[in-house]
């Protein structure tokens, strides 16, 4: 989960992830030195004591100007493409769990094996116990293995939601009337949260996803399908 | 890198309080290396020309060359790195899964050897 006050990226828990978080890094880099640029350019603007308002052309730093953002602009695509494709592979996955948004809270469906359905209410403050999460804990986790590829498919019973787990690097808008899918792989084993990422009424803000990923040879035990 | 600091450890600095050069690979390096690029290139052109302005402005240049070659390099060999120790880590898995069996990769690439 995220610490107070936290910036920058949570630690990443799947493969996308962690080329996401790489990502970030080399654009920031990028967008770093450019701004550092910029803002040099502006004080030598600020300081100088050249005062010709004559100048009607400059071929050479226009050609200079259209060039460079252009070839930044493709060594930030490229890595970002990558991604982006390797988002969509198909990797055959091992389970299929259903999200289903409703205000305010979460329905999930492990109907793979069985027919486990189960609602996901956030815990009241009233309710918590010590150590649990305010506003992040919730009474039902989604309990999943861990290294198997995992396809969720998300929809929504009324308004529009969004099915967000920032350490996975997954985010799937939850549409009325569309089934949107999404697989992952989990590579470590812990508790994970999310929020909901889109406005859907009074209560966005208190329906949150937890996700405990558990090893395969412990989920295969059964744990999940003992409420 | 996004873990809160423990109450033991020292506080982590940023620098111009938001650039997490600490955790984040190869950053470190390349700005401490830009940095002395430019005041190398810099300070070199000084010498030569005495023209402070300029100098500044090749000062400038320098510090975004040097910074951007050492982070392209550094992040390609980091890529490469990441990449062996995945397959490393793939393989030492497959030989404690398969090892005795006749899936061992060892054995297979000692029979492959000796025919």
């Amino acid at each position: 989960m995220a610490h107070a006050a936290q910036v920058g990226l949570q630690d990443a828990t799947s493969p996308i992830m962690e080329e996401l978080t790489t990502f970030h890094d080399h654009a920031l880099m990028i967008i770093f030195l450019i701004c550092f640029l910029v803002l040099y350019a502006l004080f030598l603007t600020l300081t100088t004591k050249l005062t010709n308002t004559n100048i009607s052309d400059a071929q050479e730093m226009e050609t200079v100007w259209t060039i460079l953002p252009a070839i930044i602009l493709v060594l930030i695509a490229l890595p970002s493409l990558r991604i982006l494709y390797m988002t969509d592979e198909v990797n055959d996955p091992s389970l299929t769990i259903k999200s289903i948004g409703h205000q305010w809270y979460w329905t999930y469906e492990y109907t793979d094996y069985g027919g486990l359905i189960f609602n996901s209410y956030m815990l009241p403050p009233l309710f918590l116990e010590p150590g649990d999460l305010r506003l992040l804990d919730v009474d039902n986790r989604v309990v999943l293995p861990i290294e198997a590829p995992i396809r969720m498919m998300i929809t929504s019973q009324d308004v529009l939601h969004s099915w967000a787990v920032p350490t996975l690097g997954l985010k799937t808008d939850a549409i009325p009337g569309r089934l949107n899918q999404t697989t992952f792989t989990a590579t470590r084993p812990g508790v994970y949260y999310g929020q909901c990422s889109e406005i859907c009424g009074a209560n966005h803000s208190f329906m949150p996803i937890v996700l405990e990923l558990i090893p395969l040879k412990i989920f295969e035990m059964g744990p999940v399908f003992t409420l | 890198m996004a873990a809160p600091p423990e109450p033991g450890e020292p506080e982590e600095r940023k620098l111009l309080g938001f650039l997490d050069v600490e955790n984040t690979p190869c950053a470190r390096h390349s700005i401490l290396y830009g940095s002395l690029g430019s005041v190398v290139a810099g300070f070199g052109h000084f010498l030569f020309t005495s023209r402070i302005r300029r100098s500044c402005d090749v000062g400038v240049g320098g510090f975004i060359l040097v910074t951007l070659g050492c982070w392209f390099h550094c992040r390609y060999n980091y890529a490469k790195q990441r990449i062996q120790e995945r397959i490393a880590r793939e393989e030492i898995k497959k030989k404690i899964l398969y090892e005795g069996t006749h899936l061992d990769p060892e054995r297979k690439h000692n029979g492959s050897s000796s025919n």
